[in-house]
């Protein structure tokens, strides 16, 4: 496995969560597509430090992991709190910030 | 002597009345009271008299101008302007008189003011104490900036007094009207400052200018003393300014404060005689106001407005010997005329004090009431007149004198006919007020208190002896004067005793009655109807408002419009922007992305 094919996978999972960030209405999906963007990071980082050797790159995926583990767990808190004021969670009718 | 330095004197001199005047502004109580107030200003002005006179014994005995400068102003370039004292024959005589008739003055008022409520004596003598100061900064200015802030100073407490009655209309008016032309005028001086300091970097006295700014510069500053010291046709303020109490009138508006004009005239004489073009233009606009005055005199009936009139006429004499090109004949005559005319506004403010009225035909008769008033008067009357011997006559002949070196026949006549006219109306006054029938009013009458007479008697003393101080005066202004008998000043007092002989055949013995006369008829008509006034309500309307109004319209349409042209377009620009708040998280998500992207393709192309 080369290094290109490493930048390929995270690529296309970079534009594959950028994608259902821009599509899902679903707040929950919105959130799945983010946690595919931060996943595309972590491929790079670990290619990255197979290829030039050492080990920074591979501790910072570990270190991009335990942030995402919060982030999801504040994005969900979100959605439920999210869904007990709105009694659902598409995206597109939350339009409250405009008030 | 030698306990003090003449600057310490004229420091003394300067920041006594300053440190009461501000004592009394910050302590409530003392004004309130009133007559706390009232003594500790006559005692301040009584030491800037005692201060005073140490210091014009000094500058006598070994003269030579003292001048303590401090930088006020500072520029890289160097110093911008500075402030400090300038001690020298001019400033200590004028000091010395500020001080003298204002001692006189404030005691008078201790008697004048008795009947007024506590806190308005306490204002009353707070103002007071404030003119001294103001006036005395005037005096010892070393540079005409500070001349002009001393200037403006007198001329604000002036307003202040003019309106003291302020519960009174038309004092309010007087004081706004006396406000107005002198801050119109001064704008002159004001701008003369600007041109002298654009041209040469100084404010001196004795700036040597160059022909065609010196006359633009002297001529601006004429105006300016058009404006303060009353002349035609910046006049009208002065007989307004009768409406102050007549203390106030004797100090501001007789001896000190209107003769600062003339005090400018002396003082900036080496700019002035660069430019014969404005000294012609004095010596007819002063000619021309002393006899004009004098003729509106006569047939007024308030006798503060003849005296107001009177002063008019007198401050025009003392502009026409400057015009001259005689600056101490100006000065000598100012001394003298501080002295006369500060007794007779003081004596009418005995009659007036004690008959409640201004008018003449409430009086009459008062002679047997109260003599002492009348002796005083009089002789202040005859000082003005110029009967030989007393203090009028000097200055007035020394005038008279000076314009006759110049061959100019116009300005001559005019002073002149105004010697004739100025002892006709004396005598009117004098017929009218104190001798004749006693009128209701009169017969109570009665002297006042010593606080009023005993400045009446130390006035009447100065008014007759002073006159005879013109050698040792000449001397401390650096010049050579030498009483004699002329021609011109002959003619002119026969023409005074003629005046005065007239005046009593119309108002003494009734040979010729007043109103048969067609000429006074038509005069007091003419006066009455106030020519002069009347022109500037003309010019008010016709050229002040309509101008005014095109500067409005320029205002609210074309300076307003930009702003409120751009806060349209600030507003409706922000109309369109807030379609962009769609509050959908998507859509912002979305600008974050596109942000990005559009980053990134930036950061690879360029």
């Amino acid at each position: 496995m080369t290094l290109s094919m490493c930048l390929y996978l995270g690529a296309a999972l970079m534009c594959i969560g950028i994608y259902g960030v821009l599509t899902r209405k679903n707040a929950i999906g919105v959130l799945l597509s983010v946690e595919a963007m931060a996943n595309s990071v972590n491929v790079n980082l670990v290619a990255m430090s197979r290829y030039f050797g050492g080990t920074t790159g591979q501790l910072f995926a570990i270190f991009v992991m335990t942030i995402t583990v919060a982030e999801v767990a504040v994005g969900l808190a979100l959605v439920i709190l999210f869904y007990r004021a709105l009694q659902h969670t598409t995206l597109d009718e939350a339009t409250q910030l405009r008030h | 002597m030698s306990f003090a330095s003449p600057i310490d004197l004229a420091a003394l001199a300067l920041f006594a009345p300053i440190g009461m005047a501000l004592l009394l502004a910050a302590i409530p109580g003392l004004r309130r009271h009133g007559w706390p107030a009232a003594w500790l200003s006559v005692a301040t002005a009584l030491c800037t008299l005692i201060v005073s006179i140490l210091l014009l014994l000094r500058v006598d005995v070994d003269s030579g101008p003292w001048v303590a400068t401090t930088t006020w102003l500072r520029e890289s370039g160097g110093t911008v302007a500075s402030v400090g004292l300038r001690v020298d024959g001019i400033s200590s005589t004028m000091l010395v008189i500020v001080a003298l008739v204002a001692t006189a003055v404030q005691v008078f008022s201790l008697g004048y003011m008795k009947q007024e409520p506590p806190s308005a004596v306490g204002r009353y003598f707070t103002y007071h104490s404030l003119f001294v100061f103001s006036m005395n900064l005037l005096v010892l200015a070393p540079n005409l900036l500070q001349f002009f802030a001393g200037w403006e100073l007198v001329g604000l407490t002036s307003y202040l007094l003019i309106g003291f009655y302020y519960q009174k209309p038309s004092a309010g008016h007087a004081a706004v009207k006396a406000f107005w032309v002198t801050k119109f005028a001064d704008m002159g001086l004001l701008v003369a400052l600007l041109v002298l300091f654009a041209t040469s970097y100084d404010f001196g006295f004795d700036v040597v200018l160059d022909p065609p700014t010196a006359i633009i510069v002297t001529l601006l500053m004429f105006l300016a003393v058009m404006g303060k010291s009353a002349q035609f046709p910046l006049h009208v303020w002065l007989p307004n300014a009768m409406e102050g109490p007549t203390p106030v009138s004797a100090l501001l508006h007789a001896a000190t404060m209107v003769a600062a004009g003339v005090y400018l005239l002396v003082r900036a004489f080496p700019l002035f005689q660069q430019a014969p073009v404005t000294l012609e233009f004095m010596l007819w606009v002063g000619s021309f106001t002393a006899l004009f005055a004098a003729v509106v005199a006569v047939v007024q009936t308030d006798i503060k407005r003849v005296l107001a009139y009177s002063t008019c006429s007198q401050l025009g004499y003392m502009v026409a010997a400057v015009g001259a090109g005689s600056a101490f004949a100006g000065y000598f005559h100012l001394t003298t005329h501080a002295f006369f005319k500060a007794l007779l506004f003081l004596a009418a403010g005995t009659v007036i004090h004690t008959v409640h009225s201004n008018e003449l035909s409430k009086m009459g008769g008062l002679w047997r009431r109260m003599p002492i008033t009348a002796v005083t008067f009089i002789v202040g009357a005859l000082a003005l007149v110029g009967i030989p011997g007393f203090s009028g006559f000097f200055s007035k002949d020394l005038i008279l004198e000076a314009v006759a070196e110049k061959e100019q026949i116009g300005p001559l006549a005019f002073l002149v006919a105004g010697a004739f006219l100025t002892a006709f109306y004396m005598g009117r006054v004098v017929l009218l007020a104190f001798f004749g029938e006693q009128s209701p009013k009169a017969q109570h009458a009665h002297e006042s208190g010593p606080s009023m007479t005993l400045p009446l008697l130390g006035l009447a003393v100065g008014a007759a002896v002073v006159g005879w101080f013109g050698t040792p005066l000449s001397g401390l202004l650096g010049q050579s004067y030498e009483f004699h008998w002329g021609t011109v000043g002959g003619i002119a007092t026969l023409l005074g005793i003629a005046g005065l002989v007239l005046s009593y055949l119309v108002y003494g013995n009734h040979q010729l009655h007043p109103d048969r006369s067609v000429v006074l008829r038509q005069l007091a008509a003419l006066a009455r109807s106030g020519l002069v006034d009347q022109f500037y309500a003309r010019l008010f309307h016709g050229a002040v408002i309509p101008l005014a109004r095109i500067v409005g319209w320029v205002d609210r349409y074309l300076v307003d419009g930009v702003m409120n042209l751009t806060a349209w377009v600030a507003l409706r620009a922000s109309r369109r922007l807030q379609l962009v708040q769609t509050g959908n998280v998507l859509d912002y998500v979305f600008a974050v992305i596109a942000g990005v992207v559009l980053l990134a393709v930036w950061r690879i192309w360029a």
